[in-house]
């Protein structure tokens, strides 16, 4: 078989045997797979199921949330509110308890994503300065018994910052500024003639430690992925127009610029100008991508970037690392494991509901 | 003494298998596939194949601009008829706009047929492959043909674009036939269609989901293709010029065949679409999608004047609202209501992700 028509095929099916009846890891326990979810009839909820199926809980939450966040060593995970949302949701995991609705203050507002310093005390979040729309700030809150409060802010050198992550020193914020202007309560985007996206490192105590751009200002830096080396890796959503030619994905090696990941025409015209969730997988060195308006799975060496699967998922979504390579969920289909462990990447289909999964994963 | 052979067992099992219903799911996904599916790529094919050939005899002075034209029509018809179908490779390779290249809010299309040739006065095929989107297509295609400011009956200026002409003609003829090859064969999307699981779908029912899905889109899209000329979109101030197809005069009849495939997926050739999938309990709402396509489509076929004069009185813009209104039914209905009845998730992070 010819590497492309692999490729084009999604990688080795394993057929009726692994639907239903096939086990992760047999005998060992499954890991939980946070996510928000809708129900049938478009409630919104925060969920947690075992690979295999099993559903650990479904807690029915006021509004959409976006990423999920794990306590580093409580069973905890806060869902994040998606913007323009005010709340996000402290969920107790063993049991899907929601422990507390955090809110922002009256002028901000949450961009639906976050992150838990090592050490479980303190929470960083995205959020919009609505009193001057665009405004990033990272909200800095404390955990204490159970219960996040907001305690300092700081800039986030750049306007609609949507993910950020930690550097390996887990000192170091990487933040993506997706450059989007936006008002409180709206999803209109108000400067589309005049984005300006960036990357931006912070250190956790709000310092500015560098700032780069990349050459197209409509290419909005949004979702990111650190390896363990320092390789950051972002997804973009272009703003122009679907005739314009424009690299999705973006790489900063450590000590290198921050520029453009080398990406096949084919892959970067299926992505049609939009790229949803990006994860590494360290071990293996890998790195994937949902592109849910081409219905792609994309799958890429990280040091070599080379492609090693293009896979058809309608409505792709959330995507996160796994020992076996990776977990891809959907808003339509079923959830997939692409495991990479050989040459031949295999699919999946996992046991777990089908379909409204919304745009992110979380393994705890 | 009765002796089982396994030639006996082997019959028996055909029998069974034959005699056993099909899923209803997979049925459904084998019917549409190769009832409505298939038989459009092809068509598509088909006419671009002969829309290729009408630009080679045009431009040699075997065929009239008339004819022409007609080649033309048949071509963006037949890719009007496919708009419910983007499933598969066409999609997957986000080939859409090298088809047809609308919204064009800017008028790019002429800015950059214009722009092209004088860069390049000798045009080649490559040149063209190697182009943007905007001008290997069937807008760049109906501007040559149709637009005011042209006139392709005159020998100097079939000079200046036969080879633009030529050129989109043959990326036409070219991309359809390699999109209908890759719904072919063994491995490909028409097989991915009947048998499951495979590399795309892990079941029948998500291939039914994939082919509601398109449906559904290109509904929405049919509201979008007519209300933004309607001013929708622009504070109700009409906006003629933004219609797609608007050179030709094309922008009813595309609807009409756009929503003529919907009505093919929904019913099916032989009565085993998607509407075979609601049980009896769900008669009521079969009945209602029955209604609600009656009522699109009647309204469509009435204007018996083209979409630009519509566009000029108020009879003619309360004719096209009744029609918007009528398909926004009908979109809201396949929407909220039969993909709820019918079990199936139509996605939304490809539309309203973050």
């Amino acid at each position: 078989m010819k590497r492309r028509t692999l490729l084009a095929g999604g990688g080795v099916l394993l057929a009726a045997a692994t639907l239903g009846g096939w086990r992760l890891m047999p005998g060992s326990r499954q890991p939980l797979l946070l996510s928000a979810r809708d129900d049938a009839d478009g409630r919104h909820q925060a969920v947690g199921y075992r690979l295999d199926g099993g559903r650990a809980f479904a807690t029915p939450v006021a509004e959409r949330c976006h990423d999920v966040v794990p306590h580093p060593h409580l069973p905890l995970a806060l869902f994040v509110g998606r913007r323009p949302s005010r709340e996000s949701y402290l969920i107790d995991t063993r049991d899907g308890r929601l422990l507390q609705t955090l809110a922002t203050p009256a002028d901000r507002h949450f961009y639906g994503h976050g992150v838990f310093h090592a050490g479980g005390e303190w929470f960083y979040g995205t959020e919009n300065d609505t009193r001057e729309p665009g405004r990033g700030v990272i909200g800095v809150y404390r955990l204490q018994a159970q219960r996040l409060q907001r305690v300092a802010e700081h800039p986030s050198h750049g306007i609609g910052p949507h993910q950020l992550l930690w550097m390996p020193d887990g000192e170091t914020l990487v933040v993506a500024n997706g450059g989007i202007r936006t008002e409180a309560d709206s999803r209109e985007k108000m400067n589309l003639d005049a984005m300006e996206p960036s990357l931006v490192l912070l250190h956790r105590d709000g310092r500015l430690l560098a700032k780069e751009r990349l050459p197209e200002p409509m290419n909005s830096v949004r979702h990111l992925a650190v390896a363990s080396d320092g390789t950051v890796v972002s997804g973009q959503q272009y703003e122009g127009g679907p005739q314009d030619a424009v690299p999705l994905l973006a790489i900063k090696r450590p000590g290198q610029p921050f520029r453009a990941f080398p990406l096949g025409e084919t892959q970067r015209r299926a992505m049609n100008q939009y790229t949803a969730s990006v994860a590494i997988h360290n071990e293996l060195r890998l790195l994937a991508v949902t592109a849910p308006r081409g219905n792609r799975v994309l799958i890429w060496s990280l040091d070599s970037a080379e492609l090693r699967l293009d896979a058809p998922l309608a409505d792709c979504a959330g995507v996160a690392a796994i020992a076996e390579g990776f977990v891809v969920s959907s808003g339509q289909s079923r959830c997939r494991l692409y495991d990479c462990r050989r040459a031949r990447i295999e699919t999946r289909h996992l046991a777990l509901p089908a379909g409204l999964w919304d745009n992110h994963l979380r393994l705890a | 003494m009765f002796r089982t052979t396994p030639l006996l067992l082997v019959l028996t099992g055909l029998l069974l298998g034959a005699c056993t219903p099909k899923e209803p799911h997979l049925q459904t996904s084998i019917a549409l596939s190769d009832g409505v599916l298939l038989p459009a790529y092809g068509a598509w094919t088909e006419a671009d194949r002969q829309l290729a050939a009408s630009a080679l005899a045009f431009c040699a002075g075997n065929e009239d601009l008339q004819q022409a034209r007609q080649s033309f029509l048949a071509a963006q018809g037949s890719w009007a008829a496919l708009q419910p179908l983007l499933i598969g490779p066409l999609a997957g390779g986000n080939l859409a706009w090298q088809v047809q290249f609308w919204p064009d809010k800017k008028n790019l299309v002429a800015r950059q047929v214009e722009s092209l040739l004088q860069q390049k006065p000798q045009l080649t095929q490559d040149d063209l492959d190697q182009a943007s989107v905007v001008v290997q297509g069937l807008s760049a295609y109906e501007y040559l043909l149709f637009d005011a400011g042209l006139n392709l009956a005159d020998a100097t200026q079939r000079q200046r674009y036969c080879p633009l002409l030529i050129a989109v003609g043959k990326h036409q003829q070219t991309l359809s036939a390699e999109i209908h090859q890759q719904w072919q064969g063994e491995a490909g999307m028409a097989a991915q269609l009947n048998k499951f699981p495979n590399s795309r779908y892990a079941e029948a029912k998500e291939a039914v989901a994939d082919i509601l899905r398109a449906e559904v889109d290109a509904l929405d899209g049919l509201k979008k293709k007519l209300g933004t000329p309607l001013g929708r979109q622009s504070k109700g101030v009409p906006q003629p010029l933004q219609a797609e197809a608007w050179r030709s005069q094309a922008t009813l009849a595309n609807l009409a065949a756009s929503l003529a495939t919907a009505e093919r997926l929904w019913l099916g050739v032989k009565q085993d679409g998607l509407r075979s999938l609601l049980g009896s309990e769900r008669d009521e709402l079969a009945r209602r999608l029955d209604q609600a396509f009656g009522d699109s489509r009647e309204r469509l076929a009435a204007p018996q004047r083209p979409l630009d004069q519509l566009l000029a009185d108020k009879a003619g813009r309360d004719q096209l609202g009744a029609l918007y209104d009528s398909l926004d039914r009908l979109h809201r209905l396949h929407e909220r209501e039969l993909a709820k009845a019918l079990g199936i998730q139509l996605g939304f992070n490809a539309h309203d992700g973050d």
